[in-house]
């Protein structure tokens, strides 16, 4: 991964910007996602690759890993301890194309 | 005329407070060393305001209108901000702010010829300027903290040696826009090596880590220039190592000065290698 995929224009980057700043937008996420997702212009590939929780193909689209980052703790878990332990996992795992939880190192 | 009475550079991050309890007794001495030597000396040097560059996490700006660095001008500077309160798992904090100084550095780099952008309103701060605040007790203290929030993160973000340029105005504003006799610290928060986000989430660059915390106890910024690049940064760690850039604001304002470091620590858990320095403000340059 490299900055040469960076693309600033996706909307998933807003998705991400405003769930860190509005509770009520996160727990709605949780509940309805379709509901949150119908509301930003994703493009299809980019909607997809979050409803699958693709992080490898958002990268690629050219999402910021940070945000990226962010977006796997609003799905699998964001305290000190351990959710955002597991987050970070399952997102290696994806970017690393396979589904085990533990990272290759 | 202001005077700079203390300079350091440290890391940031959340695990050094969240997972704190369970990392081995050597990473917890860096940890500890590091941020006790950080927190008296700080306090020893007894200054009136606390200049900390840190980057910002995209938290407070849309990554479609990002500042290079944005001066948080308000009168009290509380966190962290609410998402980031279980993630980094620290108290709650309001640290005074000085919106007299942030407001005179706003007006002090623009006419420098430096681009730099103000906020009054309560910055978001995640682990950047929280960790900081809360290893050092800072809110407890009567000094108070001025917060300059820096793009290291979201492309193209300002080179080494734009920071370095950044570091050489500031110490141009804190020598004659401040009142006389106002005593100033400075302080770099970010690195070291690391990915968030990234595939390399988990690896550490030990070698590079080491190299740059020796770069900083000597003190010769033309190797330092020379060595540290944007693409060496990124080379350790996309998206996170370079907010080893907050450093060099720090670096220039004080100019080529020895400091001293307090070991060192790249704990895989912590997600971040993990060591400080702090400048040796008598030394001759």
């Amino acid at each position: 991964m490299a900055w040469e995929k960076f693309n600033p224009n996706l909307a998933a980057h807003d998705l991400v910007q405003d769930m860190k700043w509005d509770p009520k937008l996160r727990e709605e996420f949780k509940r309805n996602e379709a509901a949150v997702l119908d509301r930003y212009k994703l493009m299809p590939e980019e909607r997809k690759a979050i409803e699958e929780r693709d992080f490898r193909t958002l990268y690629d689209l050219g999402m910021h890993p940070y945000l990226g980052g962010q977006l796997s703790r609003f799905i699998w878990g964001n305290d000190a301890g351990k959710g955002a332990v597991e987050a970070s996992n399952k997102l290696v795992a994806s970017l690393q194309g396979h589904s085990r939880d533990i990272p290759n190192t | 005329m202001g005077q700079i009475v203390f300079a350091a550079g440290a890391p940031h991050a959340p695990a050094i407070v969240g997972l704190f309890d369970r990392a081995p007794a050597d990473s917890q001495k860096v940890v500890k060393d590091t941020y006790t030597a950080i927190t008296q000396e700080l306090k020893a040097a007894q200054p009136d305001v606390l200049i900390v560059f840190a980057n910002d996490h995209l938290a407070n700006s849309r990554i479609t209108l990002y500042p290079d660095f944005l001066i948080g001008t308000a009168a009290q500077h509380s966190g962290p901000h609410e998402w980031f309160q279980e993630w980094i798992g620290c108290r709650d904090y309001s640290a005074k702010g000085n919106p007299d100084v942030a407001k005179a550095l706003f007006q002090g780099m623009t006419r420098r010829g430096i681009r730099m952008s103000s906020r009054e309103e309560n910055l978001k701060f995640d682990d950047n300027i929280s960790v900081p605040v809360v290893m050092t007790d800072l809110d407890r203290t009567e000094i108070t903290l001025v917060p300059v929030l820096q793009n290291c993160t979201v492309p193209p973000f300002p080179s080494p040696e734009k920071c370095y340029e950044v570091g050489t105005a500031l110490r141009d504003f804190i020598e004659k826009d401040l009142p006389k006799d106002m005593r100033v610290a400075l302080f770099g928060s970010g690195g070291l090596s690391h990915e968030p986000g990234g595939v390399k989430y988990y690896k550490i660059d030990e070698e590079f880590d080491r190299a740059f915390l020796d770069l900083c106890v000597k003190g010769d910024h033309k190797e330092l220039l020379k060595e540290i690049t944007v693409e060496r940064l990124e080379e350790a760690g996309i998206g996170g190592t370079a907010e080893l850039l907050s450093w060099f604001p720090v670096m220039a304002a004080i100019g080529e000065r020895p400091g001293r470091s307090f070991g060192y620590t790249g704990w895989p858990s912590f997600r971040c290698g993990v060591g400080g320095v702090i400048w040796d403000l008598e030394a001759k340059q």
